[in-house]
C-alpha cells in the first residue's frame, strides 16, 4: 500500500514537471494529447532516479523533444543548419536523445508521438521550406527517428561509457545515406509522415513533379528519372506512393488513438487509487489517533496513581521517624532530670533527709532503668518495591493493529417471492464498513405459545450477506437473526426477523368441479395447517395444437377455496391453483381439465337417501329394496328421509343447463330440480321448492306427472321416454322435459326461480337411473 | 259459452261477415292464369298482414275464401306454411279473428293459412239443412256419394289445390309445411298428416274428433259423404289410420279441454286415439286442460304452445 501511495504522491509532484520543462505544445496537439503524454511520462518514469536525469540536461531534452513543435523556428532552422553542416553532430545529439528516451523499448511509441511534431510545424510553413530544406528536414527526422533502435543497442551494451562506439556506428549509418533512408522508411512512420508533408510542400512548388523516387524519398519529375541524378534510382508513380503512405499514416494514427485511450484509462484508474489511498490512510490515521490517545491516557493515569502512592508512603515513613525522634528526645530529657536530681541528692548533708530522699530516688531510678530503651528504627529508608502493571497498555497497544469487532448487522424484512414451499432466501446488511469475515445466521420456527417446548435453533455460517435455507416446512413462520464475525470477535445479534415459507400447492377437488357452457366452479383444499393469504387460479385454453402451455388468464386474490370462473362455450381448459402468502406462491396444483360443453355437475352424496346407492361412476343411482331397516342405516342431517332421492350440485350460474336421465321403461322415478333447502322429509314435487316429472305405472298405463306443490297437469304421453332431457333455462324462466330419443317436448314449467336450483333424482320403486352430464343442449330444446 | 250455444263451435259467428265480394282490392302478389286470387281484405297485424283472398277452386267448383297471415319475415324471405283447419260451422274468419295466433306466427316467421270449412253456394239440396253436415261441415273428405261428390272434396282441396295456390302466390318454402286444427279441423289435420307421411313436418290439434267412425258427428258425415259402407270410413279415421301409419317421425300435440261438453258427449274420443298411438308407438302429447271447454277461448289460451310446437319443426 505504501508503495502505491508513494507512486501517487510522485504523480502529484511530478505532474508539474512537464509544465515547467516545456510550455504546452503550441499548435495542433490538443490538451488531451498533452495530458496523455504527461501521464505517460509519469507512469513509466515512476521512480525518482529517472527524474533525476532531467535536471542534468533539462534544456536539451526539452529542446529536442518539443523544440520542433514550437514556433521558435530559429532553433529548428539552426538545427537543420547544424545537421546540414555536420551530420556527425546530429548523430551525436540523436544518441543523446536516445539515451534519455530510449532506455525502455516501450519508449519507441512515444517517440513516434513526439516525432509527429515536426510534421505539424512543417505543414504550417510549407512555403518557407525549399525543396532542399524539406529534404533535409526529412533526413533529420529520419535519423532522429532511428534513435530508438540505437538506444536499444546502447542499452543492450549496458555501458553508457561506450557511447562513442555508438556514435561511430551511427555515424557510419549516417554516411550511408541511402541505407539510412530506406531503413527509416520501413521502420518508422513518423519519418514517413514528415516526408510526405515535405513532399506535399514540394509538389505545390514544383508542378511538374510526378514521380516518386524511393531511393531519395522525394518526388521528382519524370524527366529527372530519365536524365537527372535519379537516373538509376527506384521510382514509383507519385499517386501510388501517396496512397501507400496515407495508408501507413492512417494505421499509425489508429495506434495513437488506441494509446491515448489506454493512457486515459490508466490515468483515471490512478485517480481512483489516489482517492482510495487517501481514504484508507485517513481512516488508519484516525484509528491510530484513537488508540494512541487511549494508551497515553492510560499511561498518564497510571503515572498519577504511582506518584500518589509513592508520596503517601514517603509521608508515612517520615512521620514514623519523626515520632521516634521525638520520643528519643523525651527519654533524654528524663535521663538528664534524673541525673540532676541524683547529683542534688549527693549534696544533701542531712542524713535523714538523704535517706528519705535516697529511697524515693532509688525507686525512681530503678523504675526508669527498668524501661527498655527502643533503639530500633521504626521504618526503613528505602521505598517499597512497586510492580507497574503494563498489561492494560499492552492490550491497548496491541489493539492498535487489530480491527474492531463488527457492529450488529441489520436483517432485511422478507422480500416478495423470495420463498418457496421449502426454502427461504434471507438477506441482511451492515451499517458500517466493518471488516467481517463471515456471518452467523440463526433461525428457528416461530412456535405457538401453546407449545411450551422451544423449537430447536439452527445455526450456520455464511460468507455472503444472504443465504437460502432449504428443507423447511411449507407455510411456516421462521425467526431469523444474524451476527457478524471477524478475528476480533462477534457482533451482537441483529433484530429478529420473521420470514414465512410459501404454502404447499393446493389440491383441486376434481370430483367436485361443476361447469356449464360459460362458467366453471372449481374448489380445492389447502394442504397447509396454517391459513394462507389467498389463492390464484391459472387457466389455459387448450387448442388443437400441441403447445397448450400458455396461460391465458390468471385470477388472483381469491380468499376462499372456491372460485367461479367465466369461460367460453365449447372449449377445453386446463386449470391450476396456487396458494399465496407473504412468502410467495406455491407450486401449481395438479391441473384439471374442464370442457365447457354442456353442463357438468356431480351428485351431492350427503343428500342421498340411505336406500339410494351411487355406483362407482358417480352418476348412476340405484335402489335395490324398499324395506327400510332404518336402525341400520346411517342418516345424515342433509339426506332425504322419505323420498329415495338425491340432489345434484349444479353450478350457480344463469343461462341454460341441460342434462339427461336414462331409465328403463318401467322404472318409476321423479326427476327435476329443487332448491338446495327443499324439505328432506317430503317428496319431490310435493312442495313449492321442487319441480319434477314423475313416472309411475298404473294398472292401465304409464302415468306421467309434472309436479310442483303437489299439482300436476293431466298429460298423456304415448311413448314412455327412456332418455329424458331436462332443460333448466334461467333466462326464459322455464324448466322443460323432453323425450330425448325422439326430440319430443313433454312439458314445461314456467317459473321465476328465486334462487339457484339443483337437479334432483328419486326412485319410487327399485330401479336404476343413469345421469348424463356434459351434453350440449340439443337444438330442438330451443322451442318446446 | 260454447256450452250455452248448444250447437257446433263458432255458431255465433255471422256467416260470411267479411266475405263481401265488393271489397276486392288489389290482386294477389302473383297471378297465374289458372289460379287467380282476389284479395278480399288486408289488415296490418304484428308488423305483418292478415289478409283474406277469394279464388275459383277447381277442386270444389266454387269460389272459396281463405285467410292468410303473412309474417314480417315474408317480406324478405321464404317462410314455412302452417295450415289451420277450422271446426264445424266455421268460415275462414273464425280463426283469424278469435285465435290470436298472429303474434306468435309473426315471432316465428310462419305463414298461417286458414281455409273455409266447406264449399259454399253450390246449391246442393240439403246442404244448409244442418250445422253438422253440408255447408260448414266438409269434414275434410273427398265425397263419393251424390250429390256431394262434385263439390265436397275438401281433402283434396286442402291437400293439393290450396298448397299449390299458396306456393304459387306467396313467398313460401314448399318443403316446409305443417297442419293443425280444431275439432272437425283437428280431425282433418290428423288424417291429412297420417295419410300423407312426411308431407307435414308436424301436426297438432285442439279437441280433435279422434275417432269419427265411433261418434255421432262422424257417422253422420262419413255416412253422408262416403256412403253406408263403414269400412270406407276408416280411411278418414285418425284412430284407424294410426294403426297403419308407417314408422315415421311425427310429433303430435293434442290439447283437450276437460270441461268440453263434446268430450263428455263422446264426440271426440281422444282415449281411443291415444291408445292406438301408444300401441303403435306414435309420439303423442295429450294434454287434458282442466276447466277448459270447446271454445276459441280455449284455443287462444294454448295457441302459442301449438305455434311453437310447429315452429320447432318448421324452423329446424
Amino acid at each position: 500500500m505504501s508503495a502505491r501511495s508513494g507512486r501517487v504522491r510522485q504523480y502529484e509532484s511530478s505532474g508539474q514537471l512537464p509544465d515547467q520543462s516545456g510550455s504546452p505544445p503550441t499548435a495542433d496537439s490538443s490538451g488531451t494529447e498533452a495530458e496523455g503524454l504527461i501521464f505517460y511520462h509519469m507512469d513509466l518514469y515512476g521512480s525518482k532516479e529517472r527524474f533525476d536525469i532531467f535536471p542534468e540536461e533539462p534544456s536539451g531534452q526539452a529542446d529536442r523533444s518539443q523544440g520542433n513543435s514550437r514556433k521558435e523556428t530559429a532553433l529548428s532552422s539552426e538545427k537543420i543548419q547544424h545537421s546540414q553542416e555536420a551530420g556527425y553532430d546530429l548523430e551525436k545529439e540523436v544518441a543523446e536523445l536516445a539515451k534519455m528516451y530510449g532506455l525502455d523499448e516501450d519508449k519507441e511509441k512515444e517517440l513516434e508521438l513526439l516525432g509527429g511534431h515536426p510534421q505539424t510545424v512543417e505543414r504550417r510553413w510549407p512555403p518557407a521550406h525549399t525543396q532542399k530544406a524539406g529534404s533535409q528536414g526529412s533526413v533529420y527526422s529520419a535519423s532522429k527517428s532511428s534513435s530508438p533502435v540505437k538506444a536499444q543497442s546502447t542499452k543492450q551494451q549496458g555501458l553508457p561509457g561506450e557511447a562513442s562506439q555508438d556514435e561511430d556506428q551511427s555515424k557510419a549509418r549516417a554516411e550511408d545515406d541511402a541505407e539510412s533512408h530506406t531503413w527509416s522508411r520501413e521502420g518508422l512512420s513518423s519519418g514517413g509522415m514528415s516526408e510526405e508533408q515535405s513532399s506535399q510542400a514540394v509538389s505545390e512548388e514544383e508542378e511538374t513533379a510526378d514521380v516518386f523516387c524511393s531511393t531519395c524519398k522525394m518526388p521528382i519529375r519524370a524527366f529527372d528519372k530519365l536524365f537527372g541524378e535519379h537516373r538509376d534510382h527506384e521510382v514509383a508513380q507519385l499517386s501510388n506512393a501517396v496512397e501507400s503512405e496515407k495508408e501507413e499514416i492512417h494505421k499509425n494514427m489508429c495506434k495513437l488513438e488506441e494509446q491515448i485511450a489506454q493512457i486515459e484509462n490508466f490515468a483515471s484508474h490512478l485517480e481512483e487509487i489516489f482517492i482510495t489511498v487517501e481514504e484508507n490512510f485517513g481512516r488508519q490515521e484516525q484509528n491510530f489517533e484513537v488508540h494512541y490517545n487511549d494508551a497515553v491516557q492510560v499511561l498518564a493515569q497510571k503515572y498519577e496513581e504511582q506518584l500518589e502512592a509513592l508520596g503517601e508512603e514517603k509521608r508515612q515513613k517520615l512521620e514514623a521517624l519523626y515520632g521516634q525522634l521525638v520520643s528519643c528526645g523525651e527519654h533524654l530529657d528524663t535521663c538528664k532530670e534524673l541525673t540532676d536530681t541524683t547529683q542534688e541528692l549527693y549534696l544533701e548533708n542531712d542524713k535523714a533527709n538523704f535517706m528519705k530522699a535516697a529511697v524515693t530516688m532509688v525507686d525512681r531510678l530503678e523504675e526508669f532503668l527498668r524501661k527498655e530503651v527502643d533503639l530500633e528504627l521504626s521504618t526503613l529508608p528505602d521505598f517499597e518495591e512497586r510492580k507497574i502493571d503494563f498489561s492494560e497498555v499492552e492490550q491497548l497497544m496491541n489493539s492498535i493493529n487489530t480491527i474492531p469487532a463488527p457492529c450488529a448487522p441489520v436483517i432485511n424484512p422478507q422480500a416478495p417471492n423470495a420463498a418457496t414451499g421449502t426454502s427461504l432466501r434471507v438477506c441482511w446488511g451492515l451499517f458500517s464498513d466493518d471488516t467481517v469475515e463471515c456471518y452467523q445466521l440463526c433461525y428457528k420456527p416461530v412456535s405457538n405459545e401453546r407449545h411450551g417446548d422451544e423449537q430447536a435453533e439452527h445455526m450456520l455460517k455464511v460468507k455472503e450477506t444472504y443465504c437460502t435455507i432449504t428443507n423447511l416446512l411449507p407455510n411456516t413462520q421462521y425467526e431469523f437473526w444474524v451476527s457478524a464475525l471477524n478475528a476480533s470477535g462477534i457482533s451482537p445479534p441483529s433484530e429478529r426477523a420473521v420470514y414465512v415459507t410459501a404454502p404447499s400447492p393446493p389440491i383441486i377437488k376434481s370430483k367436485k368441479i361443476r361447469s356449464c357452457e360459460n362458467a366453471a366452479l372449481v374448489c380445492w383444499e389447502s394442504r397447509d395447517i396454517n391459513p394462507v393469504d389467498s389463492y390464484m387460479v391459472e387457466l389455459s385454453k387448450l387448442t388443437d395444437e400441441e403447445n397448450d402451455d400458455t396461460i391465458t388468464e390468471s385470477i388472483v386474490g381469491i380468499p376462499n377455496c372456491e372460485v367461479l370462473i367465466h369461460l367460453q362455450p365449447i372449449q377445453s381448459y386446463r386449470i391450476c391453483v396456487r396458494a399465496l402468502n407473504l412468502g410467495g406462491s406455491s407450486e401449481s396444483s395438479e391441473p384439471v381439465l374442464i370442457h365447457t360443453t354442456g353442463t357438468y355437475f356431480c351428485l351431492n352424496e350427503d343428500t342421498a337417501h340411505p336406500l339410494l346407492a351411487i355406483l362407482d361412476d358417480g352418476f348412476t343411482i340405484a335402489c335395490d329394496e324398499l324395506e327400510n331397516p332404518e336402525c341400520d342405516l346411517p342418516v345424515y342431517d342433509n339426506s332425504f328421509t322419505r323420498c329415495i332421492g338425491i340432489l345434484g350440485s349444479l353450478i350457480p350460474f344463469p343461462g341454460k343447463h341441460y342434462w339427461e336421465v336414462e331409465a328403463e321403461e318401467d322404472t318409476e322415478y321423479r326427476i327435476g330440480v329443487a332448491f338446495e333447502n327443499t324439505p328432506r322429509h317430503g317428496y319431490l314435487g310435493a312442495n313449492n321448492s321442487s319441480w319434477c316429472m314423475r313416472h309411475i305405472i298404473t294398472p292401465s298405463r304409464h302415468k306421467y306427472e309434472f309436479l310442483h306443490s303437489g299439482m300436476t297437469p293431466d298429460i298423456r304421453i304415448t311413448i314412455p321416454p327412456t332418455r329424458i332431457g331436462v332443460l333448466l333455462d334461467y333466462e326464459n324462466y322455464r324448466l322443460s322435459f323432453f323425450n330425448a330419443d325422439i326430440a319430443q317436448h313433454l312439458y314445461t314449467f314456467n317459473s321465476h326461480f328465486q334462487h339457484y336450483v339443483h337437479p334432483c333424482f328419486a326412485l319410487e320403486t327399485p330401479g336404476i337411473l343413469q345421469i348424463r352430464t356434459g351434453i350440449a343442449a340439443p337444438p330442438w330444446t330451443a322451442l318446446p | 259459452m260454447a256450452g250455452s250455444a248448444g250447437g257446433a263451435e263458432g255458431r255465433w259467428c255471422p256467416p260470411g261477415a267479411a266475405s263481401s265480394p265488393d271489397r276486392s282490392a288489389a290482386g294477389p302478389h302473383r297471378s297465374s292464369e289458372t289460379m287467380a286470387l282476389k284479395q278480399v281484405s288486408s289488415n296490418k297485424c304484428f308488423e305483418g298482414f292478415q289478409k283474406v283472398f277469394e279464388h275459383d277452386s277447381t277442386e270444389l267448383k266454387c269460389k272459396m275464401k281463405f285467410g292468410i297471415y303473412l309474417p314480417p319475415k315474408a317480406e324478405t324471405g321464404k317462410c314455412p306454411v302452417l295450415y289451420w283447419l277450422s271446426g264445424l260451422t266455421c268460415t275462414e274468419q273464425n280463426f283469424i279473428t278469435k285465435a290470436g295466433f298472429q303474434q306468435a306466427a309473426a315471432e316465428h316467421g310462419l305463414i298461417v293459412v286458414a281455409p273455409d270449412t266447406s264449399p259454399r253456394g253450390c246449391n246442393i239440396e240439403g246442404e244448409e239443412e244442418s250445422w253438422d253436415f253440408g255447408t260448414g261441415a266438409g269434414f275434410y273428405v273427398d265425397a263419393t256419394e251424390e250429390p256431394w261428390k262434385t263439390n265436397y272434396r275438401m281433402y283434396s282441396y286442402v291437400k293439393d289445390e290450396l298448397p299449390k295456390l299458396i306456393n304459387a302466390n306467396f313467398p313460401t318454402d314448399p318443403e316446409r309445411m305443417s297442419i293443425f286444427g280444431h275439432s272437425m279441423g283437428g280431425h282433418g289435420a290428423l288424417i291429412l298428416a297420417l295419410k300423407n307421411p312426411g308431407k307435414y313436418k308436424s301436426v297438432s290439434a285442439f279437441a280433435p274428433i279422434c275417432n269419427p267412425i265411433q261418434c255421432q258427428w262422424g257417422k253422420k258425415a262419413l255416412g253422408g259423404y262416403l256412403g253406408s259402407d263403414a269400412s270406407k270410413w276408416e280411411a278418414y279415421d285418425a284412430t284407424q289410420l294410426v294403426k297403419s301409419y308407417p314408422d315415421s317421425r311425427l310429433d303430435i300435440l293434442i290439447d283437450q279441454g276437460k270441461d268440453d261438453q263434446f268430450l263428455s258427449a263422446g264426440q271426440l274420443l281422444p282415449d281411443n286415439f291415444i291408445a292406438a298411438c301408444t300401441e303403435r308407438k306414435i309420439p303423442v302429447i295429450f294434454r287434458l286442460q282442466q276447466g277448459y271447454d270447446h271454445s276459441y277461448f280455449f284455443i287462444s289460451t294454448f295457441i302459442n304452445d301449438h305455434i311453437k310446437h310447429h315452429a320447432k319443426y318448421l324452423n329446424a
